[in-house]
């Protein structure tokens, strides 16, 4: 027995030894060459850069252009990179940049003071002509000003403290004027997308596949980063592969380097057989419900407030995830900058639950559900697919409320349905919901109804809210993205989460972060700040 | 596919080869084990509780994603939720959905190829190319297409598939009513001053539905294939209507973590497909 | 003979113009358009005004009569449209699809054929009578699996287990090695089915008694016999087979993360892609009638009971 846990501690010591080993020799020679296979769950939609919310479009964005900036995704610090460096006025609303010299576009074209403004005139200011929607990452923008070839100053109508941070997104990737002549309907096609960065689109079968191959004269990554030059791969191959089993089949079996989207379910798999689990936080809004109040079944607050202490985060997360999914205790991540813990808020207490509801008037009838005024406590709610495992979460949820005698309905729905389904509260007056974004205008972006407008509040895209609209919300919403002192600015995104919290509008479940495996000899693999790849660094060590 | 078997044989084996074997003595073995697991299956879908006690739809979170064990038979899924009572529970979705999908395929075939074979000239001609352009729109496309406007649903799934098989029901029923009302008696009936709906309700109908039905046993197997194909690209029953192809569409997901999950509902649909086939082939020979 | 052939065409092009209707109508009876799907279901940010423009710029906004008219004139005069869930145009999706399928299609069914074949030997004509009777129930067996989970099994046990074959391959070949046999073993089962019986038949049928009694052997005869029968009837349901490939082609592609016509269409439903769907509609139509066209033309060849009668089965 002794012997045998002795040899087991020295076989532990070795196998780290190794590894330490093997860590020190990777920031050496990182060897040049081999194609990357990349296994994405999703074809991308549109790859103008501010599309890049979504991952799909974000994993080959963040690959194929730069931004003015680099937000260091150990520290959060925002670093030079196509800009050398900035200025900022006292009350943020003019930002001025020193762009690096020497930078083209992979259709040689320049990337100098012009494309950087036009670039922002799009994301700003948005191009009715082309179509193009304004940036969420750009708030209060009101024009860009070329002050000699390298250098540009950006005015804004009021503060906008985030842009900072905001130039460092996948979402401000700088394309060519090229690119930005296009109309918005057309950039499905990733061969229109001419960027500056490390990769460049070689070709693409719609719907299946997206080659990336080097750019040789790359010389301008981000200033602080480990890696300088070209990048060591030749190219990255992304294969759509939507089947799960697929993806985590081909890693495995050593047919693919990288995947995206490993399930929890999966990944005591891959630790165990020597692969590499990255899983990134996207520090974002977690995992949620969110409630529609303009539905009058959850127009009372205390019937929100009762599903929210019906909802057990713990056993959802302790059934379907794994320790990379933290439950949620605010609407925000933990590392999201302002988080506050609101556990106290978000207690599991049927009995509370029960109390709510009797109090608001529904009474378990004959059926078993809880009804009033002949109406039946019912809720319908789409899943969302690209959410990890949000069917079966949201059948989780389903079984916690049932207990209740509430019943949610849980439909797959076809796209079209899904859709306008969930822009009608008297559809959906329940809804899963998740954003990553590294700043405290996530928040925002999540809530506010001219952005996701997730609690479908009057004046958003859905045309068929008859009346709620929450001026108090919206009003914190605007001041967080406008307040320029940072102090003031982290109280404020306090005051939303404990507003939305007591409000009950959303019930948190989870921090989501982004997990992705790779093969052992995969290294050098970076990520953005909020859990997309970047394969500037990342070789192939075989 | 049974689609394919049968409208060969309506078509050309008839004429090509008598059948193989005649059974008159004593049914085969094949065919009572056939029957067997039709009538277990049957029983699921009529009586569940009395096969198990556990509940189709609510887990028991902490017991998830078990090997098959004692306690579990087959397993249990992502929910701890016992697979072999979801089989079973299931059986009521995918049966009902295989009847109800054959039945929409006979009574509109039915009404189609009769109304053709019996009236013919223009009516036929117009009717058979309708059933031509149903028979050149992909049937698998159509019933996607159809869940959409339908809705989501196993009744609706079961629908759109019933609809996709109208067309070869009604080019069956055309032909055995060609074939029957140019029967001697037929046209004695006539002949006899019978009243020509009389006549197709009192000799046609009867005389062409034997082999009708014979087609349609088999048409139940093809039906729950079908039925779990447009589970499995996600058009079937909602979540967490234990429906055999949406049983499979979801294990698959859990592939690598949970071979069961996958390879047992399969095995299922399986066994209650090659019964069902068994028994309509068997009907089928009967009506010769 | 001509007028014949003249009035099959015509009925031909009836039946392309009613299913590209079709097509037309279910797109319009579905809720929510492409449009919405794509650019408000994805989640993108934009207005409701970004949304009417881009609707607009697709010319989706036009009245459903107009639209009708626009896309049937489009595709008489070889134009598809524009896929507005990839925004690339239909004929470079159907370019780059299509001859995938085809391939996929083609070697499955040849695959099929052959395996037919074999099982047809052996249940007829193999060593043993229990050995005969597995095979003689195998057609039944083989048509009751569902094609997707033998797909799912195939990966997980050759290419994931044994590492016989990669699923992710660059290049066609290796990828299509198991989509090919997961379709086939269906496609396959009526075929040896049809041939179990016409072997059946013929092994008491005059002309095998006299070649044996001329000295050649029993299995010989029969062989060559269905060797050149063979065809007959893989021709007469070679219509059924080719939906059957499509549905197949369609789940096998899912499956898989296959490129192909299959997936192309079951992503234009998903997606509401009018322009997409309408040109797969219209193609997979096209092959049905041509097929059904070609069989009705050649059948007379290879039957000689038909030649003096002259009726293609229906």
């Amino acid at each position: 027995m002794t012997l045998n846990l002795t040899r087991r501690i020295f076989a532990a010591a070795s196998l780290s030894a190794a590894l330490l080993a093997s860590t020190a020799l990777l920031a050496e020679t990182p060897k040049q060459g081999g194609i990357l296979v990349y296994l994405e769950q999703q074809p991308h939609t549109v790859l103008y850069p501010p599309a890049g919310g979504f991952y799909p479009n974000g994993g080959i964005l963040n690959q194929i252009t730069d931004k003015l900036t680099y937000q260091n995704p150990e520290t959060l610090e925002i670093e030079p990179w196509i800009a050398e460096s900035w200025e900022v006025n006292e009350d943020a609303t003019q930002y001025a940049f020193k762009l690096r010299p020497g930078v083209t576009f992979s259709d040689g074209s320049p990337l100098d003071a012009a494309a950087v403004v036009a670039n922002f005139d799009a994301f700003g200011l948005g191009d009715q002509a082309r179509n193009f929607p304004v940036s969420e990452v750009v708030n209060n923008y009101e024009r860009g000003e070329v002050l000699d070839p390298l250098t540009v100053r950006f005015h804004f109508k009021a503060p906008s403290p985030g842009f900072l941070q905001g130039t460092s997104v996948i979402g401000s990737g700088l394309v060519s004027l090229a690119t930005l002549g296009r109309n918005y309907a057309e950039l499905g096609d990733a061969r229109l997308i001419i960027g500056s960065g490390p990769f460049l689109v070689k070709s693409q079968t719609t719907g299946s596949e997206v080659v990336l191959s080097v750019r040789e004269d790359y010389a301008w990554g981000p200033k602080l980063h480990p890696h300088q030059g070209r990048a060591p791969l030749d190219g990255i191959r992304y294969v759509i592969t939507p089947e799960d089993g697929v993806r985590i089949g081909a890693l495995l079996s050593g047919q693919a380097d990288f995947v995206r989207q490993i399930q929890a379910y999966d990944e005591k798999q891959v630790t165990d057989r020597g692969y590499a689990l990255y899983a990134p936080s996207t520090r974002g809004v977690n995992n949620s419900v969110v409630f529609r109040p303009d539905n009058p079944l959850v127009a009372d607050i205390r019937v929100r407030q009762a599903l929210l202490h019906a909802t057990d985060a713990k056993e959802i997360v302790e059934t379907l995830f794994s320790a990379n999914y933290p439950v949620a205790t605010s609407i925000i991540a933990a590392n999201a900058q302002g988080y506050v813990d609101l556990s106290d808020k978000l207690t599991y207490d049927p009995e509370l639950a029960d109390k709510l509801l009797t109090e608001a008037g529904w009474i378990v009838g004959a059926s078993g559900l809880r009804e009033k005024d002949g109406a039946v406590l019912e809720f319908t709610a789409y899943e969302s697919p690209p959410q990890p495992q949000n069917r079966a979460t949201l059948q989780l949820v389903a079984q916690q409320w049932g207990r209740l005698g509430v019943k949610l309905n849980v439909l797959a729905g076809d796209s079209g349905s899904r859709t306008q389904d969930n822009l009608d509260p008297e559809k959906t007056p329940v809804s899963p919901a998740m954003v990553g974004r590294a700043d405290p205008d996530v928040i925002k972006s999540q809530y506010h109804p001219t952005n996701r407008n997730v609690l479908l509040q009057l004046g958003g895209v859905a045309e068929k809210v008859k009346s709620f609209r929450d001026d108090r919300l919206n009003g914190l919403l605007e001041a967080v993205a406008a307040e320029t002192d940072p102090a003031k600015r982290l109280a404020l995104t306090a005051e939303v989460q404990n507003y939305v919290i007591d409000q009950a509008y959303a019930i948190p479940i989870f921090e989501e972060p982004q997990v992705f495996g790779g093969a052992p000899y995969l290294k050098g693999v970076g990520f953005e700040a909020v859990g997309r790849p970047s394969f500037y660094g990342a070789w192939l060590d075989r | 596919m049974t689609d394919i078997l049968r409208s060969f044989p309506s078509a050309a084996s008839a004429r090509l080869a008598p059948p193989r074997f005649g059974w008159s003595r004593r049914p085969p073995l094949g065919l009572l084990l056939a029957w067997a697991v039709l009538l277990v299956a049957a029983a699921w879908a009529v009586a569940p509780e009395i096969f198990t006690s556990q509940s189709g739809v609510v887990g028991i979170p902490s017991e998830k994603l078990q090997a098959p064990s004692a306690a579990h038979w087959l397993g249990t899924d992502e929910l701890g939720r016992d697979l072999l009572a979801r089989i079973i529970h299931g059986a009521r979705y995918s049966l009902s959905g295989a009847f109800l999908a054959v039945g929409v395929g006979l009574v509109f075939g039915a009404a189609i190829g009769l109304t053709a074979g019996s009236v013919g000239g223009r009516v036929e001609a117009i009717l058979m190319r309708i059933v031509d352009v149903m028979l050149a729109i992909p049937s698998l496309l159509l019933a996607l297409s159809l869940i959409i406007i339908l809705g989501f649903g196993h009744a609706q799934a079961a629908i759109a598939v019933g609809v996709t098989s109208i067309a070869s029901f009604a080019r069956l029923v055309r032909s055995e009513v060609v074939t029957v009302r140019r029967s001697d008696y037929v046209e004695a009936a006539f002949g006899s001053g019978g009243r020509f709906l009389q006549v197709i309700w009192r000799h046609v109908l009867p005389n062409s539905l034997t082999t009708v039905l014979a087609y349609a046993a088999l048409q139940l197997g093809w039906a729950i294939l079908q039925i779990s194909t447009l589970g499995f690209l996600g058009y079937g029953a909602p979540p967490p209507t234990p429906e055999w192809g949406l049983l499979i569409a979801e294990g698959r997901k859990y592939m690598m973590a949970a071979w069961w999950l996958t390879a047992f509902p399969g095995l299922v649909v399986i066994l209650v497909v090659l019964a069902a086939n068994r028994v309509g082939r068997a009907a089928e020979r009967a009506t010769r | 003979m001509t007028r014949r052939l003249l009035e099959r065409l015509g009925q031909a092009l009836l039946v392309l113009w009613a299913a590209f209707t079709i097509a037309f109508v279910l797109l319009q009876l579905m809720p929510g358009d492409a449009v919405l799907i794509k650019f408000v279901g994805g989640d993108l940010g934009l207005s409701p005004e970004a949304v009417a423009e881009i609707r607009a710029f697709y010319g989706a906004d036009a009245p459903a009569w107009r639209r009708y008219l626009d896309a049937l004139a489009g595709v008489v005069t070889g134009d598809f449209g524009y896929s507005i869930a990839s925004g690339v145009p239909v004929a470079e999706e159907i370019r780059t699809n299509l001859p995938a399928t085809l391939w996929l299609a083609g070697l499955a069914f040849a695959l099929a054929v052959g395996l037919a074949l074999l099982v047809a030997f052996l249940a007829t004509l193999g060593p043993f009578a229990w050995l005969r009777g597995a095979f003689q129930a195998l057609p039944g067996l083989m048509v009751s699996i569902p094609v997707f989970w033998l797909g799912v099994l195939l990966i997980q046990i050759f290419s994931f287990k044994l590492g016989w074959v990669s699923v992710i391959a660059p290049g066609p070949w290796e990828r299509l090695v198991l989509p090919v046999i997961a379709i086939s073993i269906p496609i396959a089962a009526p075929l040896a089915q049809i041939l179990i019986r016409n072997l059946d038949a013929v092994s008491t049928a005059p002309f095998v008694h006299v070649a044996r009694a001329k000295g050649a052997s029993r299995r010989w005869v029969m062989l060559r016999h269905v060797l050149r029968n063979a065809l007959l009837p893989a021709l007469t349901i070679a219509g059924v087979l080719f939906g059957e490939l499509l549905a197949g082609a369609v789940v096998t592609e899912t499956v898989f993360g296959l490129n192909g016509i299959g997936r192309l269409a079951e992503q234009a439903v998903r997606a509401q892609d009018a322009a997409v769907l309408q040109a797969v509609v219209l193609i997979a139509a096209f092959g049905f009638v041509a097929i059904n066209l070609i069989v009705d033309l050649l059948y007379p060849l290879f039957d000689p009971r038909l030649r003096r009668g002259g009726r293609a089965p229906a």
